[in-house]
């Protein structure tokens, strides 16, 4: 018995294939919940959601398409042309300077509900001295590698 | 002890005090937490070394977890999580004209906190630690298996919270599984294609900060970034009208509360909106007279505060002595550790007992100088809250890009790991999935994986995790426990919402 119990339990794992060992029980145990969770939480989820008592996540709910998209948009070319630009100029952070100015004022802009002067103003201050301050502190004073 | 005092000099203590008040600006904006403060400030302690930096990290920490109170109390929003329950009492009393006397009493409730946990903290983790060196990977794993499932029993739903548990330790395993772990250095879970920018899988650091920093942003984007705060108007009140005299008969109330945040505090994974409820509760049940509680009574802000800044001291417990984050501030703190290369876990304090001394002297100092900055400038903190975000948000961004940039000296992969995970972790709110384990998980599943894989390989059988010592028939026992626990929990709140539907 009590053998047939340990052998029941041992394992041995190969080397060769021991970086797949431990990712195929949490396949296992993701599937399994996964699994679980269709049952006992998203199948009466939906069920709610076609007798009209609950809303989809995301697609059912009101959002601020133009803000939200906008905003992936912004953040996506501003990643992406950080490190174009900052190719041109390499080591220097030149790069995230100028791109970030660009990128905070606009995003700025996109945040705000009513434009008025005073307000534009004051993003456009702020979309220059805050990432020329960041940029000065880090890259020139602390010697960090910025884009 | 003289060596601890050189490395104390004049910039140590201006970047804690530095650090408790950008913190306290942090958390007092609604939206934005401590850990958001600490992830955002990450970079500037690339430069600082390892004892200047943890100074102004601890700084942020108490600092985010304290300036929560400021909009809870004026503009009944609470400014991080666990500031819940001071817009309870804390709004009312502002309503009343009695704003800065309610800010009064919650910054002295927040200083006893914070240095209640510290005091415990110090005891502690040198206790804790020392037990756990001991421990082989058996047990050490069976003690990530039970941080897991305390966070899940402390999620709203534990099968959810179990699910976004493995989710983050799955996304822990992509990449190699390193040589230097004893693993044979071959990648799995991902395309060959992806090899170049995913060999060593997704930094730690970014992920953090696009699960913390742009999925906030992403949030609050889909709302609309509403200004709101302009049509309400802030009501500090007049000076005065506070007095020491209020926590007259309060003590009690002072320290249990200040036990429960730290004793929730070092449980791994759980928010701190958990510490405050519960000790606000707990008030409830227990004083004398709670019938004004809700309305306006001080009682309330001091079992709030108390507990959610003894959190503080009490999430460090389990980060200094077993290497497990209490919670998802110290999770980015770990992130600090590490760019410094040091690992936190049992060895650490005998290590590095200098460090553990400056660790101690910030924690004490930044609570120190919250107290001060607080309470005495109050007034112009509060304004804090007005600040617009369309002027905030670009900035933070900004900050987020330059520490995903600069963890792993220049790497444009880490930067786009944000916006991965900004939208991830986006996805993940939206859906219902949890962030605190899923974090936790991808933390400790490297770790999961070797300490597992390396028990099942020196002792060949699963049943080494049940019969190695008394120690892992206690651990085990314990994940029982908090199995159950969730579990009647869930029992109980489903069987209350079925009475209420059916009356």
């Amino acid at each position: 018995m009590e053998s047939g119990l340990t052998s029941l339990f041992s394992v041995s794992i190969d080397f060769e294939t021991s970086h797949l060992f431990f990712p195929r029980i949490i396949h296992w145990l993701m599937g399994g919940l996964f699994a679980l969770i269709l049952v006992l939480r998203v199948l009466p989820f939906f069920a709610a959601v076609r007798r009209g008592e609950r809303t989809l996540p995301i697609l059912g709910e009101s959002m601020d398409k133009y803000r939200f998209f906008g905003s992936l948009a912004l953040i996506a070319a501003y990643f992406y042309l950080m490190a174009v630009v900052g190719n041109l100029f390499p080591y220097t952070g030149y790069g995230f300077l100028s791109v970030s100015i660009v990128f905070v004022f606009l995003m700025s802009l996109m945040y705000m509900h009513t434009r008025t002067r005073r307000k534009v103003v004051t993003a456009a201050i702020n979309a220059v001295v805050a990432p020329s301050l960041a940029w000065f502190i880090l890259a020139k004073l602390f010697q960090i590698t910025l884009p | 002890m003289l060596d601890i005092l050189s490395l104390l000099d004049i910039t140590f203590f201006l970047l804690a005090a530095l650090g408790a008040l950008v913190g306290i600006i942090f958390g007092a904006i609604p939206g934005m937490t401590a850990t958001m403060a600490v992830a955002v400030c990450l970079p500037l302690t690339y430069a600082l070394g390892l004892h200047h930096g943890l100074a102004l990290l601890l700084g942020l920490y108490v600092g985010g977890i304290s300036g929560g109170m400021v909009p809870a109390v004026l503009l009944n929003i609470p400014g991080t999580p666990s500031s819940i329950t001071t817009t309870f009492d804390g709004y009312p009393m502002a309503q009343r004209g009695e704003g800065e006397r309610a800010l009064r009493v919650c910054v002295v409730a927040s200083v006893v906190g914070g240095l209640v946990s510290a005091a415990i903290l110090f005891l502690f983790a040198p206790l804790l630690a020392e037990f756990s060196i001991k421990f082989s990977y058996v047990e050490k794993f069976l003690i990530i298996l039970l941080a897991l499932t305390v966070i899940a029993s402390m999620s709203r739903n534990m099968l959810v919270g179990i699910f976004s548990g493995v989710l983050g330790i799955w996304l822990s395993l992509i990449g190699t599984y390193s040589i230097s772990d004893g693993g044979n250095g071959k990648t799995r879970l991902m395309f060959d294609f992806l090899e170049p920018y995913l060999f060593e899988g997704f930094s730690l650091l970014p992920v953090l900060i696009g699960i913390f920093g742009i999925a906030t942003i992403l949030l609050e984007a889909e709302q609309g970034v509403k200004s709101g705060l302009s049509g309400k108007e802030i009501k500090i009140g007049k000076g005065g009208g506070f007095s020491f005299g209020i926590f007259r008969g309060r003590l009690t109330n002072l320290v249990r509360s200040s036990f429960i945040g730290t004793f929730v505090g070092m449980l791994p994974g759980v928010g701190g909106s958990a510490a405050s409820v519960l000790a606000y509760t707990q008030e409830k049940n227990l004083s004398r007279d709670s019938s004004e509680m809700g309305k306006g009574a001080p009682q309330g802000l001091i079992a709030s505060e108390s507990a959610n800044n003894a959190l503080t001291g009490g999430a460090l417990i389990p980060l200094l002595s077993l290497g497990i984050p209490g919670d998802s501030t110290t999770a980015v703190l770990i992130g600090a550790f590490t760019l410094q290369g040091i690992q936190v876990g049992p060895l650490f304090i005998p290590e590095n007992a200098d460090t553990w001394y400056v660790m101690m002297t910030a924690l004490v100092f930044a609570n120190g100088v919250m107290f001060f900055l607080m309470f005495y400038a109050i007034k112009h903190i509060a304004k804090v809250v007005l600040v617009p975000k369309y002027i905030l948000y670009p900035i933070i961004v900004m900050m987020c890009v330059v520490g995903a940039y600069a963890i792993n000296y220049g790497i444009m992969f880490d930067v786009w790991t944000l916006l991965i995970f900004g939208v991830l972790g986006y996805l993940i709110q939206k859906v219902g999935l949890e962030v605190a384990p899923l974090i936790i998980g991808f933390i400790l599943g490297g770790q999961a994986e070797v300490y597992f894989v390396k028990s099942l390989e020196s002792f060949g059988g699963y049943s080494i995790f049940f019969t190695k010592s008394p120690i892992a028939v206690v651990l085990w026992a314990l994940i029982a426990a908090s199995v159950t626990f969730s579990v009647v929990m869930g029992l109980k709140s489903h069987a209350k919402r079925r009475l209420e539907t059916s009356q």
